[in-house]
């Protein structure tokens, strides 16, 4: 156990520290940021790098949750409501189908149309005959649909939006920065310290406090300053989908299981999940077995799913904070749905006597700004600040112009013009003055995903970016259904030019093909498979690149 | 009644159909769409022929013997390439690395790179998927005394094409080149370099250029006191275009006959021997008859194999496929086990039954792609063992 403050060669110095970059991170960020508290968050990958990019992208209403769990429920219609007004340009609102199949418990839908009542989810039931003349893939033996308010959420934008507002408000951020320890000064924390890993220097930040928002390491980072946590990981497995096979999100209504929601996104559909429990967060690669499984149950609700084509299968893991009377009696399969989703504060002083350390784990992704709220709430209420939250009412991004729209859509193909706005928001100013200067650099590089040259350019450029799959997060590059056969190379040279920063012919591109050949490789048939006869004999064929052992990670 | 049903005009489909006609027997190929040459970039690859006979089961354990006398005939039937068996000769990649190649088009031989003091890298503007910064830096890499200059080269015929920022594919330079303006273009940059010349050993790295694709352009060059070297291009590739119309051309001129745009749907089987190809063309369909057939349909590339998530199947006879125990491996560019999924075949390639070995049809002949147990990527014979054995196959027409 450290005591005191070790000397590192690079220091830091804040009210607070916050571990771990994902949507719970981010948003306690710019909601300190916001009361004007100066914190400092520190991410050991990319923002994002966790389970807030490898999940399903849903905004819940809450209905899943309205039997089972109505606490969450109500959060969920809370927070999707707010989200909505905040965070228009991360969100399309889709709306979302609750659909009974032949087979499913018919009690159970009594139960939930009176939990969604309860919660003030509102619900209306659509005809099936209508339902099956706007969902022409759904299942035709239906039994009855119900409509509420989901929406399909881009996890990344909302995270690096949260990042970027919190950084307009003074918040920091460091990213390849891993914590090792919390360190402590008798009874209090009194900062943490780490590695750089980009450098492998050591950092040191010296704070008041410190926040552990990193899910489901949480318990790890924990223990770090002697504290203790009871975190359950439970692995999700998910499967994209070349294209939107829906309109809207589809649940199956039923209690909670295995592969019953349907999510579009963009161009692309993820379905999923299950849930299994692992030992480690890095256990993220999904099996044939749980593929299989899924597209077995997925059967059900789209009829000829095995044959429809699938770009990749990838999985992310739940932190749930497991309380133990929570857990008596679950067991068998499926027992991680069984604990509460829910998030959980706590604070390490009332549990073990360890003063200014307070971690947030659980819950969902649509709740992350509540778990914020009330995560900072308690930072503030110990630092006698008295600024109240405002993350509910203040955007995220100032609203875009109508100018910059025009100027898009003068200067690119409509739908390319569109998708570079929903991504970029503001920061479109710069790409396209770019292009308007130079008309070469508004060529799609990444033409599934219609991303240009010089956002690319502007994406390499950024001091956060320093991998291929950082550029590839912020852009969509290899997102789509090529799974990055052409643009990986057409990104070479922009990773080129900033010099030393990138080892784009060694180690980068292959660990970048490693990666996206991770997500491939438990759907490896149809025309994937054929996209990897192609993919290979461009990179090892024509331009003979060889792996010379490096790994994926 | 044909002599030989080539199903699949791929690179294996037309040596074996080549061959056959050569032989004058008379042969069809029905072939749905052109094959892979097109991406490919011209080079052909043999491997390590004599290493790859000890791997348990490579079709080069079958074809081996015969890879010499394919690559001589390839030769013969293609003169604007170039290879000396047993010697591997060298070329650039788009990325301007160096690669082993076999046998390689006229033009793209890089040999004279080892002597230049001075490279030339020639930049023509706008041109697709070429990025010089790269290249350059590699050639430095590898060529660490000599010195390395960009040439740029502005094209007056692409103005407009730069005006709204499309780039220029490979296979569009390609035809500027042969055409009159381009012509004279290189004319004119040739003597501009040959003035300009500092040492004798200076050489020219062009891409975007590809001498084989048109006589006038290789006389131009042949006067050139200064050796030129292409470069072999991101797909789809001039060179391999021009690759598969010569294969093409030939086979036409030997009197073959082609149908391409159709698939063979099915062949009806009688008592061990396919007799008839169902063809389906313009929702119509047509039969043929033949003596013997050859299944070019190349592999999962080519659609020859086609997988679903619990099944691996040959699309035109269901012939039954090895498939391998594992699937795939963490290394994308290392072995992958699915790579070696095919069609088990005996001496005369006639396909088997993986598990007992009987021949399954006498007058079906199995190549290229379609074969089992071999990753062309990592044996780096891809080329090698679709020539071999379509030529082989040719002789058995
Ligand atoms: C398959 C699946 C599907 C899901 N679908 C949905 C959905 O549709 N809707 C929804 O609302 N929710 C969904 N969820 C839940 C949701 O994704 C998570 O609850 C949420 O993303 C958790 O965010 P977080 O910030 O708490 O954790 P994370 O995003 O995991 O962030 C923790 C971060 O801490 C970092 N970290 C860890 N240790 C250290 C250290 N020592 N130093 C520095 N940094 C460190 C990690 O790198 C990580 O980035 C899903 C979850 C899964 C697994
Ligand atoms: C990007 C790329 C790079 C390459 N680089 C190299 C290289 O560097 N070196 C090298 O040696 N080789 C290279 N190759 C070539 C590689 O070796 C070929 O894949 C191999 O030669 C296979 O040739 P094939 O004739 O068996 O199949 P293909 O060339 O794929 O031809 C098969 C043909 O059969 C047709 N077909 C399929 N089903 C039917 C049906 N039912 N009826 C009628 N027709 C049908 C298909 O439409 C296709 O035209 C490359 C290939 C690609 C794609």
């Amino acid at each position: 156990m450290g005591q005191g403050l070790e000397k590192g060669s690079v220091r830091y110095s804040v009210q607070v520290v916050i571990i771990g970059g994902g949507a719970t991170g981010v948003g306690i960020l710019r909601d300190l940021s916001l009361r004007g508290i100066s914190a400092l968050l520190i991410e050991q990958g990319d923002l994002a790098h966790g389970t807030s990019s490898r999940f399903h992208g849903l905004l819940h209403s809450g209905a899943r949750y309205a039997v089972k769990d109505p606490i969450s429920a109500a959060e969920c219609i809370q927070e999707n409501a707010i989200l909505k007004r905040i965070a228009p340009n991360c969100l399309v609102s889709t709306g979302g189908w609750f659909v009974q199949m032949p087979g499913d418990e018919t009690d159970y839908v009594e139960a939930w149309l009176q939990g969604c009542q309860e919660a003030n989810i509102p619900v209306r039931e659509i005809p099936v005959q209508e339902a099956l003349e706007q969902e022409p893939l759904l299942a035709k033996d239906v039994l009855r649909v119900f409509e509420v308010p989901d929406a399909a959420v881009d996890g990344f934008k909302l995270v690096w939006d949260n990042a970027k507002s919190a950084r307009r408000h003074g918040g920091r951020y460091l990213t390849y920065h891993r914590v090792n320890e919390v360190l402590r000064d008798g009874e209090r924390v009194a900062g943490v310290q780490g590695e750089n890993l980009l450098t492998g220097e050591p950092f040191t930040v010296e704070s008041l406090m410190v926040v552990n928002a990193t899910g489901a390491w949480a318990d790890r980072v924990a223990a770090t300053a002697g504290a203790s946590l009871d975190v359950v990981c439970d692995k999700g497995v998910l499967l994209a989908f070349n294209r939107r096979l829906f309109q809207r999100v589809i649940n199956r209504l039923r209690s909670p299981g295995d592969g019953d929601i349907f999510v579009p996104h963009e161009t692309i559909t993820i379905f999923g999940t299950t849930s299994e429990r692992v030992d480690t967060p890095l256990d993220h690669q999904p099996t044939d077995r749980e593929v299989q499984r899924l597209l077995d149950v997925g059967e059900t609700l789209l009829p000829g799913i095995a044959g429809k084509r699938l770009i990749r299968a990838f999985a992310g893991v739940r932190p749930l904070h497991r309380e133990d009377r929570e857990l008596t009696g679950a067991s068998g399969e499926g027992e991680g749905r069984e604990v509460s989703r829910t998030f959980a504060l706590i604070d390490h002083e009332v549990e073990e006597g360890i003063k200014g350390f307070l971690s947030v784990v659980g819950g969902k992704f649509t709740t992350y700004r509540l778990m914020a709220e009330k995560a900072s709430d308690w930072v503030a209420g110990k630092l006698g600040e008295t600024a109240p939250c405002r993350t509910a009412e203040e955007p995220l991004l100032p609203a875009l112009s109508e100018r910059l729209r025009r100027k898009a859509l003068a200067l690119l193909p409509c739908a390319a013009a569109e998708k570079m706005l929903e991504r970029l928001g503001q920061e479109a100013v710069a790409v396209l003055e770019t292009i308007r200067e130079d008309p070469g650099k508004g060529q799609l590089l990444c033409e599934c995903e219609m991303v240009t040259v010089a956002e690319v350019e502007k994406a390499v450029a950024d001091p956060d970016a320093h991998h291929l799959a950082d550029v590839r997060r912020k852009t969509r590059l290899g997102m789509g259904t090529c799974q990055g056969a052409f643009c990986t190379y057409r990104a070479l040279p922009l990773m080129w030019r900033e010099g030393e920063k990138y080892d784009p012919l060694g180690r980068e591109l292959i660990r970048f093909l490693n990666q996206r050949w991770k997500g491939i490789r438990p759907i490896l048939w149809g025309e994937q498979l054929r996209e990897t006869e192609f993919t290979r004999a461009i990179y090892a064929g024509l331009l003979d690149l060889q792996d010379k052992g490096t790994t994926t990670e | 009644m044909w002599d030989g049903l080539v199903i699949g005009g791929g690179i294996a489909g037309l040596m074996a159909g080549i061959r056959a006609q050569e032989r004058g027997k008379r042969v069809l190929i029905v072939s749905v769409g052109t094959g892979s040459l097109a991406f490919a970039s011209g080079v052909l690859d043999f491997g390590r022929v004599e290493l790859l006979r000890q791997e348990e089961k490579h079709p080069y354990v079958l074809l081996g013997e015969t890879a010499e006398k394919a690559f001589s005939y390839f030769l013969q039937c293609c003169p604007s390439h170039h290879g000396v068996w047993g010697r591997t000769g060298m070329a650039l990649t788009p990325l301007g690395t160096l690669r082993a190649a076999d046998l390689l088009p006229e033009g793209l031989d890089a040999s004279p790179l080892t002597h230049a003091n001075r490279i030339v890298l020639v930049v023509p503007e706008g041109l697709k998927d070429f990025f010089p910064e790269v290249v350059k830096a590699n050639l430095q890499k590898q060529f660490i005394s000599s010195t390395i200059q960009l040439k740029r080269l502005r094209i007056e015929e692409f103005v407009d094409w730069q005006a709204v920022g499309k780039p220029i594919p490979d296979t569009v330079y390609a035809k500027f080149w042969c055409s009159e303006q381009g012509r004279e273009t290189l004319k004119n940059l040739i003597g501009e370099m040959t003035r300009k010349m500092v040492s004798d050993s200076e050489t020219l790295v062009f891409p975007g250029l590809h001498v084989a694709a048109c006589p006038e352009v290789e006389k131009i060059l042949a006067q050139a006191p200064l050796p030129v070297v292409e470069m072999t291009s991101f797909p789809p590739s001039a060179a391999g275009q021009v690759l598969y119309d010569r294969l093409r051309g030939r086979f036409k001129a030997l009197g073959g006959e082609l149908l391409i745009g159709s698939g063979v749907e099915r062949v009806e089987v009688e008592s061990g021997q396919a007799r008839r190809a169902i063809v389906k063309s313009k929702g119509k369909e047509i039969s043929f008859t033949a003596k013997a057939f050859v299944l070019a349909t190349g592999g999962f590339f080519g659609r020859g194999i086609v997988a679903s998530s619990t099944e691996v199947r040959e699309t035109v006879f269901g012939l039954p496929l090895y498939v391998p125990p594992e699937w795939s491996e963490s290394s994308f560019l290392g072995a992958q086990p699915y790579a070696y999924t095919g069609v088990e075949v005996d001496h005369s390639l006639r396909p088997c039954d993986p598990v007992t070995g009987k021949v399954l049809l006498e007058n079906v002949f199995v190549v290229g792609r379609m074969l089992a147990h071999w990753d062309p990527w990592v044996g780096h014979c891809g080329g090698g063992v679709s020539l071999t054995s379509g030529f082989l196959a040719g002789g058995l027409l």
